[in-house]
């Protein structure tokens, strides 16, 4: 089928519509990414970087890191866990802290005794956190785990 | 402008300005396909003042509100288009009812329909950007998502209802739809 002048005229309009709708589609998003660095840009005195990793080892074998975390300034772990995951945990006011029973629908095993316990790193190894997590105020660029396992706990880690 | 032109004008203009008021999602809308068609049947001129007039009226009795200073440029960008229906009419020449041009020619109406509706989106960003300052090309991406649904439905309704509303029209004038501009 030949095309005339006139179809080819037309077809070459409706291509460089195509071409300026693709180059605004392009520009909205570049503007988006531009609005939140400044956005970022404006909150980086307000907010602090965390890594946190999250290890199913015990229950299927993976471990997930979720490395520079944007939390606000005083953020506990347990905030800090749920900006990452989705976690179910109980207020026990005899500790006046919350317990983590489940992280990501892995829910703790009574029966086989395992619980979600989290670790921070020292710089030289993985240790034991020493408070609830509710009750940890996260430091910059601080490392902290969250482990499924059958606690070995003491108070040294 | 005889009577008939007149009377033909009027009920066009109501048709559009209805359409324009009726509920419908945002920017999706059959008032650009009604100038075209009218262009393309009656005349250049004919739908010309048939686009400027819809815009006039619709400015006044919009739901968003008197539309003030961009009313000028929707009037221009539906002009443009109720003209370009009637240069279409023109280029195409004799009646082009053959079988075999009838898928190219839908795409061609789609095709024209998306680059008049980018040039309407255009001009209206236009007319609210230079009195306020803005950018254009900034105007123009912020409302990138409200151009790409005003082309493509526009694209898939001209592509999809053109040639069937000039035969419908055609019969129901009991004319041949490709005399008309002679006869309005």
């Amino acid at each position: 089928m030949e095309l005339s002048k006139r179809s080819l005229a037309i077809f070459s309009l409706g291509w460089l519509t195509s071409l300026i709708l693709v180059g605004c589609i392009a520009g909205y998003y570049y503007m988006k990414y531009q609005n939140l660095l400044q956005t970022l840009k404006e909150y980086e005195s307000c907010v602090i970087h965390v890594n946190i990793c999250i290890d199913y080892k015990e229950w299927n074998g993976t471990i997930v890191w979720y490395n520079n975390t944007i939390v606000p300034i005083g953020c506990d772990l347990l905030n800090a866990t749920k900006k990452i995951a989705v976690v179910n945990c109980t207020y026990w006011p005899s500790y006046q802290s919350y317990f983590v029973d489940a992280i990501n629908n892995v829910w703790k095993n009574d029966h086989e005794g395992k619980y979600w316990m989290w670790y921070q790193w020292t710089g030289e190894g993985w240790r034991y956190g020493q408070d609830a997590a509710d009750d940890y105020i996260l430091s910059p660029n601080e490392t902290v785990m969250w482990r499924y396992e059958k606690p070995h706990y003491s108070p040294q880690g | 402008m005889n009577c008939r032109r007149a009377a033909m004008l009027a009920v066009m203009t109501a048709l559009c300005v209805g359409l324009q008021l009726a509920p419908r999602p945002p920017n999706v809308e059959a008032t650009s396909l009604i100038c075209f068609l009218t262009g393309f049947l009656f005349g250049a001129v004919f739908g010309t003042i048939l686009g400027a007039l819809t815009m006039f009226i619709n400015g006044f009795l919009s739901p968003w509100g008197f539309a003030g200073i961009i009313m000028p440029f929707q009037m221009a960008g539906m002009a443009l288009i109720g003209f370009v229906g009637g240069v279409y009419r023109k280029l195409l020449g004799g009646n082009p009812t053959e079988r075999a041009y009838t898928k190219i020619l839908q795409l061609e109406v789609s095709f024209l329909a998306a680059f008049l509706t980018l040039i309407y989106d255009v001009l209206t960003n236009i007319g609210w950007a230079w009195p306020s300052n803005t950018p254009i090309i900034a105007a123009l991406i912020s409302g990138t998502w409200y151009t790409i649904i005003h082309v493509l439905s526009n694209a898939m309704l001209f592509g999809g209802a053109f040639f069937t509303l000039v035969r419908i029209i055609g019969n129901l004038l009991g004319e041949n739809p490709w005399n008309y501009q002679k006869g309005a």
